[in-house]
């Protein structure tokens, strides 16, 4: 009797011992936010960074903002470069380990929003910039901050073009394909290399080929209709003018293109390079890149953005116009995160729209363009002030920026395949309209 | 052996020994497992709070989904051929390095190395390796073969994958034939010897025979492997270009997480599930029966 009582302790105890060591197990790792985190009344929060070009600025910020508000330390974690943003947070739901913030996509939002913050009655919602909140506002209700605006086109080198022109060259002077093509042969006559083709599926299928959605015209309902029809197998991309045309272009940038020979090896690290050196002077990619091509230049920062023309007639819209929208938003969780890490995280939020060093933070260390019109310093990096200078003068096209999630991978595979000659213009259209007819 | 009497002393017993055990595999294996079974009849999108059951929608979808089975086929010829060249050069390996040659630790040792590496960092040093190293070198000194980078041609970035799983693999394997070979009874080969055979009868006759449980594992392994392979996948190609190389776990991931369709996602990679053991219980099965006792 004695020994099996024995054992009957040893066998609770080990029972015990599991219990407590799955337990532990699962209660806190890496990025934890729901443990306890109100020891010493040190509130801690994070921040999913899904924009790694600036994740050294943000952990600078973060620091910044510590010191601001010693109670407050703010971790950030940042997502991998070429992994989805959605991908991570879903992750890290899934395994009930969100961030306090996180930083995602516009089109992300809205599969987001039973799990995060309305933050309708947010004081910077006043001074956000007219549209920056509506593709985020659902039932009346907004979920996101927005935290950056962007815009993409052809980034020019202001030297290798003054070189090519033989004075001072002037960016009104390209508004359609063929100045587009004339230019590209003066800079072929100076022996560099006209423009750098960066082959990333998300650069060419969310950004260039969006374009072809987005330029369809500039009534942002007549683009809706559009992916509406796409949808529903209604269009025939081979005799749209603008697919046409934008298509056009690129068979011109894919015969001046640096890396002809091999136009499917390049790295997204190989273009801010040569851009900067000068070796071409022309690279397809948004403001994000300033950064890198910082870290290159030669050309005393000047540089610029050109629209990517779609047609002959410098009339056509899209012609002058470069391509801009909100594209990160914050998010801020309210399935694991305390009361204190929301008022923490809104207080970072506001922190970046209202105070000196966040203001200095968005547009002179990260060198955002903010969608709040409050904030009054001029972007200090050249391409961020060209785009501020097609902001102003209205010549913005809205980027695509709620496309099915999938799209700049699937649709990205399709016009590398497209670069590389492996399918001919009437093979692409027919992969695009495919992909359209089968999503969801 | 189980001498208690009565049902509640015999599982208290069973209990105190095994229960932790299978707790812990109930709840980090089976639980698991079966609420991704479950999730395969949902139309969940991976966030979402609230989740419908769809039926068998899913598992249609597999069926119809030409681009996994697509990727299914490129997935076997890859496991095909990895397998093939993985056990080949890890055979010769082992047979070398136990020879008795100088240095032989030294080289167990150095094509080891390799499985130490993780498969994503292993992935970006090769991409480097594939993408300048081998670019620069193939035009210095003229080589047609390295002139543009492999990874940028479909069939080359196969062949990239595959070069790089052997390397890392073969050293893996190697070990486990190094142990296979020197339990090859050293009086038979002896004796072998004495009545004259040559090196290459006692390999084929002796050695390779008594070393079929050492291929079972290996195959076994590098199968297992071979199907799953992810991480350098990512690291190396990334799918690319264009999605030619992009592997049957790969495909199902980007379906669940990129697509945004977990319940089709996971239902794909319970389809997967079902063909790999299939595959894997068979080539066991098989291959026990060429066992032979020494």
């Amino acid at each position: 009797m004695r020994t099996e009582q024995k054992w009957m302790k040893l066998s609770l105890l080990s029972l015990a011992m599991v219990v407590i060591l799955t337990a532990c197990g699962g209660a806190k790792s890496g990025t934890g936010t729901e443990a306890s985190t109100t020891s010493g009344d040190n509130v801690k929060i994070t921040l999913l960074n899904s924009k790694s070009e600036i994740n050294s600025q943000l952990e600078q910020a973060a620091k910044d903002f510590q010191t601001e508000n010693p109670d407050i330390s703010l971790e950030i974690i940042p997502v991998g470069s070429g992994q989805s943003p959605f991908e991570k947070a879903s992750a890290l739901y899934a395994s009930g380990n969100p961030t306090t913030m996180m930083m995602l996509d516009t089109g992300d939002v809205e599969k987001f929003k039973d799990r995060v913050l309305d933050l309708t009655s947010e004081k910077w919602m006043k001074d956000a910039v007219e549209n920056s909140t509506t593709a985020t506002t659902f039932d009346g209700k907004n979920y996101a901050f927005p935290f950056s605006i962007e815009g993409y086109g052809f980034i020019y080198n202001q030297q290798v073009l003054d070189q090519a022109v033989g004075g001072t060259f002037d960016p009104n002077s390209v508004q359609t394909t063929d100045q587009l093509e004339d230019l590209f042969k003066k800079i072929t006559a100076i022996g560099k290399s006209p423009l750098i083709v960066s082959p990333m599926d998300w650069s060419l299928g969310a950004h260039y080929l969006g374009l072809a959605y987005g330029g369809q015209s500039p009534d942002r309902a007549k683009v809706d209709q559009f992916i509406t029809d796409l949808k529903a197998g209604k269009v025939d991309l081979a005799s749209n003018a603008v697919f046409n045309g934008l298509m056009d272009t690129f068979d011109l940038m894919k015969s001046y293109n640096i890396d002809k020979a091999s136009p499917l090896s390049g790295t997204y690290e190989r273009g801010p390079e040569v851009l900067g050196k000068g070796e071409v002077g022309i690279w397809f990619q948004g403001n994000w890149a300033w950064p890198q091509i910082h870290s290159f230049d030669t050309a005393n920062g000047k540089y610029g953005f050109l629209p990517v023309p779609v047609s002959n007639n410098a009339e056509d819209f899209g012609n002058t116009q470069i391509s801009a929208a909100v594209s990160k938003r914050i998010l801020i969780d309210k399935e694991k995160s305390t009361p204190a890490q929301q008022e923490a995280a809104k207080k970072f939020l506001d922190w970046m729209v209202y105070q000196d060093k966040g203001q200095d933070f968005l547009v002179n260390q990260a060198s955002v363009i903010p969608a709040f019109s409050n904030i009054t310093l001029e972007p200090a990096d050249p391409l961020g002030k060209s785009i501020g200078e097609y902001i102003k003068a209205g010549k913005i096209e809205e980027s695509m920026s709620t496309l099915p999630a999938d799209h700049w991978s699937k649709l990205g595979a399709s016009m590398q395949k497209y670069l590389a000659d492996v399918i001919d213009r009437h093979g692409l259209a027919q992969e695009i309209q495919a992909y359209w007819t089968n999503v969801k | 052996m189980l001498t208690e009497k009565g049902l509640w002393t015999r599982l208290r017993t069973r209990l105190i020994f095994t229960g932790p055990t299978l707790l812990a595999f109930a709840t980090v294996m089976i639980i698991p497992f079966l609420y991704g079974i479950y999730l395969t009849f949902t139309d969940w999108d991976g966030i979402a709070v609230t989740q419908n059951l769809v039926g068998w929608d899913n598992y249609i979808g597999v069926f119809k989904d030409t681009v996994f089975w697509k990727s299914f086929g490129m997935t076997l010829e890859y496991v095909f051929i990895t397998v093939v060249l993985t056990n080949a050069v890890a055979f010769l390996l082992a047979y070398a390095v136990t020879r008795g040659m100088k240095a032989q630790g030294w080289f167990r040792a150095g094509f080891f190395l390799p499985n130490l590496v993780g498969g994503i960092v292993l992935g970006f040093i090769w991409q480097f390796i594939f993408n300048q190293v081998l670019v620069f070198a193939g035009q210095k000194m003229n080589l047609p073969l390295f002139g543009a980078s492999w990874l940028a041609d479909p069939d080359k970035a196969f062949w990239a994958l595959v070069v790089v799983t052997v390397w890392q693999y073969a050293g893996y394997m190697m070990v486990i034939y190094i142990a296979g070979l020197m339990n090859v009874p050293k009086d038979v080969m002896e004796a072998a010897s004495i009545d004259g055979a040559s090196n290459r009868r006692m390999l084929a006759r002796i050695v390779l025979p008594l070393m079929v449980p050492s291929f079972i594992v290996c195959i076994f392994l590098s199968l297992q492997r071979g199907f799953m392979v992810y991480d350098l996948n990512v690291s190396l190609t990334s799918g690319g270009p264009f999605k030619s190389t992009e592997m049957v776990s790969m495909h199902v991931y980007e379906q669940a997480f990129l697509a945004r369709d977990y319940g089709l996602g996971q239902a794909e990679a319970f389809v997967l599930f079902i063909l790999v053991a299939t595959i894997t219980l068979l080539q066991v099965y098989f291959s026990k029966k060429l066992e032979v006792e020494a």
